[in-house]
């Protein structure tokens, strides 16, 4: 057992006042501090990054992946990606696999089901290590109840997305007309959010008629085929396409394309994908493209595994970190063609972003846990 | 139970009533499909009889009709052939990936077509191997080779971004209709027309019904059943290819999952056909007919605004009531059933 008592270097001092500084509203009590840590804190070297992907094939996931190891190379530790391929099982075998190794476990994971987290918690305790976790947690399950080694939940707001996607939609349609919504499947709290936002904000344009709401299964092949079936039904009706994830808009984009009405059909999704901002910034077939809100998997995998590492060598305090940071939302930025081509110009990543990140790991927390919308 | 079990081999009709059996149940499958067309139409009399709305219906058609005939053959045997969803993901990627497209991996024009279909014909010819040398059951063989090729279309896939196919004409090519239907259901047709005359012109065809039928037998006579078998997987397999390269074009771009949802459509719409998966009857016509079912009543019931969620569940209504109604004169023979 080795607890140690983390003094505050000079650079350690810096990095607190460079982050006060930016943001000028955080509390000292995550960071760095001259008290000692109440958790137990490892040295460095015992340390083992993992992040937890559910496939590799979807560009968020690629995303996150890729801000893991952009945060490895920083910390000079290499990463341990876990596929879970669809399947929670396999997901928590991994993880279980990679605790055996005798080394303290430092995880991030965008988990495949909520129910997966209790479980992986479990690993994580018994190992000794720490884990942030992102999107999907059990209701009335908080990472203070688990202990220590939960540290943080984070989140982005879907009904913010929502309204992000939807707003720009709807003013590109000139405040009026038909919409088809693809939501992505019914029983995730995500689409609900986003869907959430999508009506708050049509409650503002009487003259928006919703003409059909159909999830796609935030598949680009299924919102393909849907998509087409609902051209079928309304024409010339449709005159935007909302839905709840860029890899869908795509789908959406290509059927309505196929079926020569790209120029009338305006869309807005989620996710700020670099070939949906493409179509923003190069309008290959005319300013169509209306709005997506923008989180990263790469800032989000980033921060996450940041908190978890400064927690394990104790440069967070988790008894000190506030309720928000415990359990907590992180910003979103809405991308229209506006202001596409300045987030195409740095993949969406400001290139010091992650510098930045590294002395205030709470840097995009904007407020406390998202609320449940109302349906 | 305690009635001793029946070994006397099932009497023989004759002939002519035999014809009229197979005719009448070719025509219960045509006859469900108008019924759909006909209650769909009454439904949505603006929107469901249309020309274009048709052309949508044979344009989503068209992948698991390509997908029926190569699974109808599989299934014809009395085996079965689950890797469609992976060999369709393998073959796409590697289709789009020697195609021009965004991310510029290798342009090798026309010629991405006949390696992608070769790689589905070795997926599937490695699927019969395996299940024919060691003796595994295909349920198993192909389930295994569904995750391998969506393996393999994973890793062309990689952590990049969206491969983009960049032709816009062979991107458009699918959904155009210069004959009046769109050219991917074309496509289908070509594709069951040559199945239907495997199956009644080629010793492959033929040698499929005769295994299926009774294995033991064919073996006795001579055919070299497992070869045929193999053949029959690896043809599958370039049926799957097809659909994957079909399905790529569809999205004009690249994905590992661009099957999705495909292995029920097309198993479903061969037993709603009428082959059962027992093997031995039914055939590639039966197999486009299932498709078309299953493709209006999955565009009527979203044209008809039934809710997202009752969807599903009705297509497995579907399935389930066919299985019933299929095997109802036969039920009484069934001694055994698992």
């Amino acid at each position: 057992m080795q607890t140690k008592l983390k003094l505050t270097t000079k650079r350690g001092l810096f990095g607190t006042a460079a982050a006060l500084a930016a943001t000028g509203f955080f509390a000292l009590s995550g960071m760095a501090s001259a008290e000692a840590v109440s958790q137990q804190t490892y040295d460095k070297s015992d340390l083992i990054l993992v992040t937890t992907v559910i496939n590799a094939t979807n560009p968020y996931m690629a995303s996150w992946i890729e801000g893991s190891k952009a945060l490895g190379e920083k910390l000079g530790l290499p990463v341990e990606i876990v596929q879970s391929n669809g399947s929670s099982q396999t997901e928590l075998a991994g993880i279980q696999a990679l605790a055996a190794k005798g080394k303290k476990i430092v995880l991030v994971t965008n988990p495949l089901a909520a129910s997966d987290v209790p479980a992986i918690a479990n690993t994580v305790k018994q190992n000794g290590g720490y884990m942030v976790v992102w999107w999907n947690m059990p209701p009335n399950y908080e990472p203070k109840d688990v202990g220590d080694n939960f540290v943080a939940f984070g989140t982005y707001n879907g009904v913010t997305a929502g309204e992000c996607g939807a707003k720009g939609l709807i003013e590109a349609m000139g405040g009026k007309g038909g919409i088809i919504a693809l939501p992505g499947v019914l029983d995730s709290t995500v689409s609900q959010e986003r869907y959430a936002g999508l009506l708050n904000v049509m409650k503002n344009y009487p003259d928006v008629k919703l003409l059909d709401t159909q999830p796609a299964n935030w598949d680009q092949a299924i919102a393909l085929k849907t998509t087409q079936q609902l051209i079928a039904k309304y024409g010339d009706q449709i005159d935007g396409v909302w839905t709840a994830d860029d890899g869908m808009l795509l789908g959406a984009y290509e059927a309505v394309k196929k079926a020569d009405m790209i120029g009338d059909v305006k869309f807005s999704g989620e996710g700020a994908y670099p070939p949906v901002i493409d179509l923003m910034v190069n309008q290959p077939d005319g300013d169509v493209v209306a709005a997506s809100s923008f989180h990263r998997g790469y800032k989000a995998a980033a921060t996450g595994l940041l908190i978890a590492y400064k927690a394990a060598i104790g440069e967070i305090n988790i008894s000190a970190m506030s309720a928000d940071q415990r359990h907590g939302q992180y910003g979103i930025d809405c991308v229209t063609p506006e202001n596409a081509a300045n987030f195409q110009a740095n993949g969406g990543i400001d290139p010091a972003w992650l510098d930045k990140l590294i002395a205030d790991p709470f840097m995009d927390l904007v407020g406390g846990a998202v609320e449940a919308p109302k349906s | 139970m305690t009635s001793a079990p029946d070994l006397r081999p099932p009497s023989r009709p004759i002939k002519a009533a035999a014809r009229f059996a197979k005719w009448q149940g070719r025509l219960a499958e045509l006859a469900i499909l108008c019924g759909i067309v006909l209650i769909f139409s009454v439904i949505n009399p603006s929107n469901f009889p249309t020309v274009s709305n048709f052309n949508t219906i044979l344009n989503n058609a068209a992948i698991p009709a390509i997908l029926g005939v190569g699974a109808s053959f599989v299934v014809l045997t009395g085996r079965i052939d689950l890797s469609i969803e992976g060999v369709m993901g393998a073959a796409g990627m590697t289709f789009v990936l020697l195609s021009a497209n965004s991310r510029e991996t290798m342009d090798l024009g026309w010629l991405a077509l006949p390696i992608a279909l070769a790689l589905g014909a070795g997926l599937g010819a490695l699927t019969g191997t395996i299940h024919v040398v060691a003796k595994v059951p295909s349920f198993i063989v192909s389930l295994g080779m569904w995750y391998i090729g969506l393996g393999v279309a994973a890793m062309l896939f990689g952590y990049e971004m969206i491969p983009f196919l960049s032709n816009e004409a062979a991107v458009a090519w699918p959904t155009q209709t210069p004959l009046g239907v769109p050219n991917s259901f074309l496509v289908a047709l070509l594709v069951v027309a040559a199945g239907w005359a495997i199956e009644r012109y080629t010793r492959l065809g033929r040698f499929a019904y005769a295994i299926g039928n009774n294995e033991g037998v064919a073996r006795l006579t001579g055919i070299a059943v497992g070869r045929y078998v193999v053949a029959l997987f690896a043809l599958a397999g370039v049926c799957s290819a097809l659909a994957g390269v079909m399905g790529s074009l569809a999205l004009g771009a690249g994905a590992a999952n661009v099957g999705i949802g495909m292995l029920f459509l097309t198993l479903a719409a061969i037993v709603i056909g009428g082959t059962p998966l027992s093997g031995g009857k039914g055939g590639v016509l039966r197999t486009l007919v299932g498709v078309l079912i299953l493709s209006t009543l999955y565009n009527g019931l979203i044209l008809s605004g039934v809710d997202p969620s009752i969807q599903s569940g009705v297509s497995g209504l579907v399935l389930v009531a066919a299985v019933i109604v299929a095997g109802w004169p036969h039920r009484n023979r069934l001694k055994v059933f698992k």
